[in-house]
């Protein structure tokens, strides 16, 4: 089955053999598509030791060089450069306390993979934030995205990446279940491993301000209500 | 107009006299000279007028990269500074110097392949670049301040991941033996007074675009990759220094990385392990320059290591050491590669647990914090030497007052209690008294001001006083005549490793043959250290090539004391590394495809331009007797051994005369005077530079 | 057939999997390691020179297998995907009174070079100072090593070479070089 098909709540849960007490009107079959709730875990995440990094930024370069064909930190799907210099709080919270200017940590950032619910993808208008197999790496289809960057303000993280040359957003896809940036670093600072749920153990970067539209905010109702 | 790959495209010019900020197309302007000191030395050549002395407004510094900048081409991460050099005596001649860190990444990120400073401002500033657009800025509430507050205050306003390379309180004193600093740790030796003079307290960058690869992405992770698979340790040693289960040979290289040697202070600690080559993912572990330099002390207080974008070495080493906070009041955390972290050690002549204890290394702590605030140069460890030189002769106790040598606490020196630095160094810094602004003037200077001939210096082998008022810079000691050859090619002293890179790379004598005979034309080329061969054509070959090498990566963005990358570490090669690797990067990345042989020819070109520079504001074309000079202890043996006997450097005069001879043969320059002929400037698309020489009568 | 070419893969497995962790297998482990997986039968005696054929047979086939001996003649193997021939060497001959001799006649002659007494304390020697002032003591005594002399360089490190490949002028000034003039010339 496609991951990605999109299909009315009321179907998944007859297929996942959940009951269904309701289905509110505007899920009705056939009358409008219903959105795209990512729910199957990734299958690989990469994982990061801050300890062991040396801050030679090769996993941006491979990243955005070997995918892109161009060299770009900002663009880079893991993000070691805003952290390089004085560490994730940077230099407005007081003294710098990790990267060079401090104890040397450099602190890699790098996407989760998130678990249903996954805030970038819920907050894309247009559902271009898809579901790849085998990996099942939460992806942008370039092709749905019309940057308008909301995916950006939903992650805690600031993972999301946008480049302004296809004026399209991107994010990490573990490059097909061989990812370059693990393969790039020098220092064995990076893994690619089975998946697991970080996203309540990493510290948020950001308060996320995007909100999920209220035709997917309502679909909640549909698998959660009994 | 092609659009290429590589290069950002701009050169950013700023008058900081009238405030203009302005940009020139790269590719239009200076496309046949790369970028980096290319890029320097044509405009020097072109807009800084002869006489021009280094702290006029006249005068220039040219910031450059090259197309490999900002790449994920290992090793790009420099940045070439190219002006009118201070500490040149007796006249200022035109030198380059270079930094590493992330600064040159970041400018090619903002757009810029170069920036142009001109004139001097009225008051302090620093110069904001971002994103394409630069605006000059009041820094007068940072005038004063050392480099490290400079950088924070500046990362405040610019955001923590602006680059920023600033001058300390030595530039702007006017200092000569200054630097500007860029990501703590790296620095531009020579210019920061030069900055200092224009009232350029720092330059801020910040980049969010990208550099674009001209080639297809897959054609490029595979060169990139094939670099990758062929680099050694730093300096491009490719044997280990103990065996290795891997490894056919092992020798005293600064290859350190083993079972058994840590980083002791990673938290938790890292074993370095046995580093197979093949293992491109444990490229960082090799290098521990800290623990080549002060000795196996050093493993103890390694925390990691550090260095420029894009490189897989980390040669900088990043040390915690925590007893300097409690005895000195610095922080425990320090960091910097070869002779910068030696600044504070390489004062004395003792310490009281010898060179390689604990006493050393925290020398080098305080000197590393205080150096690297106040933004003093060392000259490749020329002003320690000399420093040494100076008290132990009774020579600094006649030239200062009474007052002033009663002020220092000698004996703190002769003990070795690196406290004695918190007195020198900010005054040195400060210009504070005679003895401190006489050893920031630079040797040449220095030697001048206190009436000491220049050849006393020059008759001492461990002075290292090559000329010009600089060191010598791997000369004779590891890479005899060839070594000499380079050694008498510029300015300052010779910022060339691609020969030394090989010599000392740690392959036996007979393996280093075949490779030469490969690159150079014959196994002739190269002799064991300290068992010189006279001097034949190949050495002549190799020296060319050496310096052409060192220009090319100075122009492109690659750094040349781990480059050229003609050895590897693989067995399975022959120990073959591929001296073809900065024309492949090189097409790939700009989409202008040259062969190696075309782009050495392009090399050669920026070198030829620093000749001309040379010749012209020396004002002469018998550059054989009066720029490229050897001082007497080249010619000497402490104890007497002839020359090109086993066991001594000594050269014979004869022979190097011989060796510049053939030298000048193979640069098809002028024999009597080592001058380029009018033909040489022609061959290399020089021939303005021709033209204006021959008007004054500086062509053979 | 099958059993003995699976004895043959299993032989092979044993030696790459030891040379992994940097060590060599003597002929006798082998015959132990597959006596306890049931592979031998219980005539030892017979299946010792049986044995060394099959061995011969598995060098032959494997490129990567190798055989070398110390001076004793007992028979190591191992793997150079894992170990180079100069690595197993030292482990190989690494209680042998010539070890240090040799090592420093190699370094004497190819590189050239006078190598740091110290080196012996490390991997893969693991020598203790005793063992390499007895080995220096007994070479002193010893015609065969009358080459084999020292120096000292300026920060009291000790080097030793051989005076059949340096001369004492030579080794002293590259022991120097190595110990000094390497770290003054950064």
């Amino acid at each position: 089955m496609d991951v990605n098909h999109i299909f009315s709540r009321r179907e998944f849960l007859l297929v996942s053999g959940v009951m269904v007490v309701a289905v509110s009107a505007p899920q009705a079959w056939g009358a409008k598509e219903a959105p795209l709730i990512i729910m199957d875990q990734a299958k690989g995440l990469i994982i990061a030791d801050p300890t062991k990094c040396v801050g030679c930024r090769r996993c941006e370069l491979a990243c955005s060089e070997f995918n892109d064909g161009k060299a770009s930190p900002t663009i880079s799907r893991i993000k070691i450069s805003r952290n390089l210099n004085f560490g994730p709080k940077g230099l407005h919270t007081g003294q710098p306390g990790q990267g060079t200017w401090g104890n040397g940590l450099v602190i890699q950032d790098v996407c989760k993979q998130c678990p249903h619910p996954v805030p970038c993808a819920n907050a894309c208008p247009n559902d271009a934030i898809v579901v790849i197999p085998p990996t099942n790496a939460r992806v942008v289809d370039s092709n749905k995205c019309i940057g308008c960057k909301m995916c950006q303000k939903a992650c805690p993280w600031e993972m999301m990446s946008f480049d302004s040359d296809t004026n399209r957003a991107t994010k990490c896809f573990l490059c097909d279940g061989n990812p370059k940036c693990v393969e790039a670093c020098p220092a064995e600072a990076l893994s690619y491993v089975t998946w697991r749920d970080l996203t309540d153990k990493v510290p948020p970067r950001v308060v996320p301000t995007a909100v999920v539209s209220p035709d997917k905010a309502q679909t909640c109702n549909d698998c959660h209500m009994k | 107009m092609v659009k290429h790959g590589g290069w950002a495209g701009k050169v950013l010019r700023i008058d900081l006299s009238t405030g203009r900020i302005s940009t020139e197309d790269t590719i239009e302007k200076y496309k046949d000279y790369l970028g980096g000191t290319g890029i320097g030395y044509r405009v020097i050549w072109d807009e800084v007028p002869t006489g021009t002395k280094p702290f006029d407004p006249a005068n220039k510094i040219v910031f450059g990269v090259g197309p490999l900048a900002g790449t994920g081409a290992p090793c790009n991460g420099r940045i070439a500074v190219t002006t009118l050099w201070p500490t040149c005596w007796p006249k200022p001649l035109v030198a380059s110097g270079h930094m590493g860190g992330h600064f040159a990444a970041e400018l090619k990120y903002a757009g810029f392949d170069a920036v142009i400073i001109e004139g001097r401002a009225d008051s302090p500033v620093w110069l904001q670049v971002v994103d394409g657009k630069a605006e000059i800025k009041d820094a007068r509430h940072l005038w004063g301040q050392g480099i490290r507050r400079t950088t924070v205050d500046i990362n405040q306003q610019m955001g923590p991941e602006a680059s920023v390379a600033a001058i300390g309180q030595a530039g702007e004193n006017l200092v000569p033996m200054s630097v500007v600093i860029n990501s703590y740790s790296h620095s531009a030796g020579g210019i920061g007074g030069v900055m200092g003079s224009k009232n350029l307290k720092a330059i801020g960058v910040r980049g969010t675009g990208s550099v674009r690869i001209a080639g297809d992405k897959g054609e490029w992770e595979k060169v990139v990759k094939l670099h990758l698979s062929l680099l050694g340790s730093v300096n491009q040693h490719v044997v280990p220094n103990s065996p290795q289960p891997w490894a056919e040979y092992y020798s005293d290289t600064r290859w350190v990385g083993s079972k058994g040697r840590k980083w002791g202070s990673a938290n938790p600690n890292i074993d370095t392990g046995a580093c197979d080559p093949h293992n491109l993912n444990r490229i960082a572990y090799r290098t521990n320059n800290a623990a080549f330099f002060l000795g196996e002390k050093a493993w103890q207080y390694t925390v990691r290591g550090n260095g420029c974008s894009s490189c897989p070495i980390r040669c900088h080493t990043m040390l915690k050491v925590p007893s300097v906070s409690s005895k000195y009041g610095i922080p425990a955390v320090g960091q910097n590669t070869c002779v910068g972290l030696l600044f504070g050690r390489d004062f004395f002549k003792t310490f009281p647990d010898g060179p390689r204890g604990q006493t050393a290394i925290e020398a080098c702590m305080v000197g590393m914090h205080l150096a690297d605030d106040l933004g003093i140069w060392e000259n490749y460890g020329q002003m320690q030497r000399d420093f040494q030189q100076l008290y132990y002769s009774g020579t600094i106790k006649n030239k200062v007052g009474e007052d002033e040598f009663k002020s220092y606490s000698w004996d703190q020196y002769e003990k070795g209690d690196p406290t004695f630095l918190f007195e020198l160094l900010p005054r040195i810094a400060n210009k504070q008294d005679e003895l401190a602004t006489s050893l920031g003037l630079g040797t040449g200077y220095l030697l001048e001001r206190w009436d000491i001939p220049e050849r006393d210096w020059q008759q001492d082998q461990k002075i290292a006083y090559w000329k010009l008022g600089h060191p010598k810079h791997h000369s004779s000691e590891e890479a005899g005549q060839c070594g000499v050859i380079i050694n008498t090619q510029y300015n300052r002293d010779v910022q060339c490793h691609s020969h030394v890179n090989f010599i000392r790379n740690g392959l036996p004598l007979k393996v280093q043959k075949q490779l030469a005979a490969e690159i150079w034309g014959s196994s002739d080329a190269v002799d064991a250290v300290a068992a010189y061969s006279p001097m034949n054509i190949y050495k002549a070959k190799m020296a060319k090539w050496s310096l052409l090498r060192k220009e090319l990566h100075d122009s492109l963005s690659l750094c040349n004391w781990m480059g050229p990358w003609i050895a590897s570490p693989l067995k399975e090669r022959n120990y073959r590394g591929e001296d073809s690797i900065e024309s492949l990067l090189y097409s790939l990345a700009t989409g202008d495809k040259k062969s190696r042989e075309e782009l050495d020819e392009v090399a050669e070109r920026i070198f030829l331009l620093h000749r001309a520079l040379t010749i012209r504001d020396m004002g002469t074309k018998e550059m054989r007797t009066q720029h490229d000079t050897i001082p007497d202890w080249v010619f000497t043996d402490p104890a007497g051994k002839a020359p090109y006997t086993k066991g001594t450097n000594r050269m014979d005069r004869e022979d190097i005369k011989l060796a510049m001879d053939m030298y000048y043969e193979q640069m098809g320059w002028d024999k009597k005077s080592g001058s380029p002929t009018v033909a040489a400037y022609h061959r290399l698309g020089l021939g303005d530079v021709a033209d204006e020489l021959t008007k004054r009568r500086l062509v053979p | 057939m099958e059993q003995k070419e699976e004895i043959r893969l299993i032989i092979a497995k044993i030696i790459r999997e030891r040379s992994e962790t940097g060590q060599l297998v003597q002929f006798e482990e082998l015959l132990t390691e597959l006596a306890a997986q049931g592979l031998l039968n219980s005539d030892v005696a017979h299946q010792r020179s049986h044995f060394e054929g099959v061995l011969r047979q598995v060098v032959s086939e494997n490129e990567d297998i190798k055989e070398l001996s110390g001076r004793n003649r007992i028979p190591h193997y191992y793997s150079s995907r894992s170990l180079s021939e100069t690595y197993a060497g030292i482990i190989v001959r690494k209680q042998e009174n010539s070890l240090i001799a040799e090592i420093v006649r190699e370094n004497s002659a190819i590189y050239p070079r006078p190598v740091p007494l110290n080196i012996f304390r490390e991997p893969p020697f693991d020598l203790t100072q005793e063992e390499i002032l007895d080995c220096l003591e007994r070479m002193g005594k010893q015609g065969e090593y009358q080459d084999i002399a020292q120096t000292t360089t300026s920060i009291g490190t000790v080097f030793l070479y051989s005076n059949q490949h340096l001369d004492p002028a030579y080794a002293s000034t590259l022991a120097e070089w190595s110990d000094v003039g390497q770290v003054n010339n950064p």
